[in-house]
């Protein structure tokens, strides 16, 4: 049993068909979801998270159906974190008090076990001398930590996070996958980013989301190869090129279209193929230099 | 700083350790251990370290928790479950400030009244029904709930969540109004008739509030009441607003109120909950 199972998954906002006809099985390990703005990562994610139902499809979280009955969708939750995309903080509330907070809507009803398990959590994410600080006072990256905290809570066996990484430095960033990645040998990371980097270091399997359709669901590694022998390093922009820029040495990453005169083969990168398999829609994602 | 090259004997110490020490000699061994670094070090291995976790874990929780407010305390004195008092904790009208704040606004009510003699309940009829439902509101936090999309998907369930904290806010104001109550000068069922609407009122803002959120929702219930008080001040008897009829107008609008509450509720309990 696969612990997300989406079988033609579909939703539609007014007129706007957000996921269309969705396939896909998660299990344990880290999968990073990645799309241009618009493509549904958010709200496959909110679909996984139980946050909003599917229109139609049918889906499975750990075996039981969240459209099924209040118990059902009830032990789901049980075993869920989710950090949404936006989240509002209290703003009176301590780090620790909104933890502790969120741990209570998750029934840590025994007080003693919740406040070690609220620690726990905050050690985890790098927060444990600032328990007692005050949300208001923490800064965009630690306040983001402190939402992931709420997210770890009882280990969850799916962890669900909507661009966990935005407003971290590099370091954190790095403490994060070190964590992430600890997290994957037992449970379904599910993680939605614009970092091509984050998916590369993170993640062992990469789906790509354009326009509500899957474009592309396999290893980091069977992606980047899908661009080999389509990026070059040249002198000029590319005639046809689908993108290119000009790097900090004075030549043109070219990618995509048809080689230039003089161009010499580049190794491509995560981002050279997630560009190239979104294809027109690249420019969404990257204006041309 | 050790000031003396004597240190505890280790089996005086594995007893002072274990309590073992009658009072004299163990406040002299407490003395120098409390003075000497190398003594206090050896007591380290003596401790058992589950005990010495349990006596830290116990220090942090006092500290890194946050304090409850005043009402959620004396709540707590009553049984209310320490979970649930934190979740009521969380809410803006449970806080000391709101509560003594309701309380003065519906004592200057009644005191009103009773300067005035019986000619005018208005003030009274006013407030009380509305101390209750603005406290309802506001329970909701700031900008209705910052958490709103955790809640949604904790298992302890948006609903409860609100109806816990509905009951609180009420548990919280109605006794000291129904006191105040007593106060006023007419005829002995005033002191009970604002109940009515004040219940009434309560569904009418849940309901109201599952579609357009608690900030709107609390706007047209507090100026549909004032509407009917200001009213009645049209000639109309000074107990109008409490009168028998209009009594089971608020009871036809909190069932009302109670049925869409119930099917929002339906629709709650199912997946993408009403946000």
């Amino acid at each position: 049993m696969n612990a997300v199972e989406l079988t033609a998954v579909t939703k539609t906002y007014g007129r706007t068909r957000a996921l269309d006809a969705v396939d896909l099985t998660f299990d344990r390990g880290v999968t990073g979801l990645l799309g241009p703005n618009g493509a549904g990562k958010t709200t496959l994610l909110r679909i996984v998270a139980t946050s909003i139902g599917a229109d139609s499809g049918d889906v499975r979280l750990l075996g039981r159906d969240p459209h099924g009955s209040h118990a059902e969708l009830t032990a789901i939750r049980r075993e869920l974190g989710y950090l949404p995309q936006e989240l509002g903080y209290p703003g009176d509330m301590t780090a620790f008090g909104f933890v502790e907070y969120v741990a209570v809507l998750k029934e840590w009803n025994d007080r003693r076990r919740r406040l070690r398990e609220v620690r726990r959590v905050l050690e985890l994410v790098g927060l444990g001398t600032m328990a007692t600080k005050r949300v208001s006072r923490l800064s965009g990256g630690q306040r983001r930590r402190v939402a992931l905290a709420q997210a770890l809570l009882g280990d969850p066996r799916i962890l669900v996070l909507d661009e966990p990484t935005t407003g971290l430095d590099p370091t954190q960033r790095a403490d994060l996958r070190r964590t992430l990645s600890a997290l994957g040998g037992h449970c379904a990371v599910l993680l939605s980013t614009h970092q091509t980097e984050d998916v590369a270091a993170l993640c062992e399997r990469v789906v790509v989301l354009a326009g509500g359709t899957v474009r592309f669901d396999g290893t980091v590694t069977d992606l980047v190869a899908t661009a080999a022998g389509r990026v070059w390093l040249c002198d000029d922009p590319g005639p046809d090129a689908l993108v290119s820029w000009r790097t900090g040495t004075g030549r043109h990453h070219v990618v995509g279209g048809t080689p230039p005169p003089g161009a010499v083969a580049a190794e491509p990168t995560l981002e050279d193929a997630y560009l190239l398999m979104l294809g027109v829609d690249a420019h969404d994602v990257r204006a041309p230099a | 700083m050790t000031t003396t090259t004597w240190h505890v004997h280790d089996d005086l110490l594995a007893a002072y350790v274990a309590g073992r020490l009658d009072a004299i000699v163990g406040a002299s061994v407490e003395q120098h251990v409390a003075r000497c670094a190398d003594c206090r070090a050896a007591t380290t291995t003596l401790v058992d370290p589950q005990l010495l976790a349990q006596g830290w874990d116990a220090v942090r929780d006092t500290v890194q928790s946050p304090a409850l407010p005043l009402p959620v305390r004396l709540a707590r004195r009553c049984g209310l479950p320490e979970s649930t008092a934190v979740l009521l904790a969380a809410a803006t009208s449970l806080r000391t400030a709101w509560v003594v704040g309701s309380f003065l606004a519906l004592t200057f009510a009644t005191l009103a009244v009773v300067l005035a003699g019986g000619e005018l309940l208005a003030p009274f009829l006013l407030v009380a029904p509305l101390v209750p439902v603005v406290g309802v509101a506001a329970a909701y936090g700031h900008q209705q709930d910052p958490l709103e999309t955790l809640v949604v998907t904790a298992p302890y369930g948006r609903t409860r969540l609100i109806l816990v904290r509905t009951l609180a806010v009420l548990a919280s104001v109605l006794p000291l109004t129904i006191l105040l109550g007593l106060f006023l000068p007419g005829p002995a069922w005033i002191a009970a008739a604002w109940l009515g609407p004040a219940l009434a009122l309560v569904p009418t803002l849940l309901a109201l509030s599952s579609f357009v959120g608690p900030r709107i929702g609390i706007a047209v219930v507090a100026l549909g009441w004032s509407a009917v008080v200001l009213f009645s001040l049209r000639g109309l008897p000074a107990t109008w607003p409490v009168g028998a009829t209009q009594q089971l107008g608020y009871l036809a609008v909190a069932a009302g109120s109670v049925v869409v509450l119930a099917v929002r509720a339906r629709r709650d309990r199912r997946i993408g909950a009403v946000l």
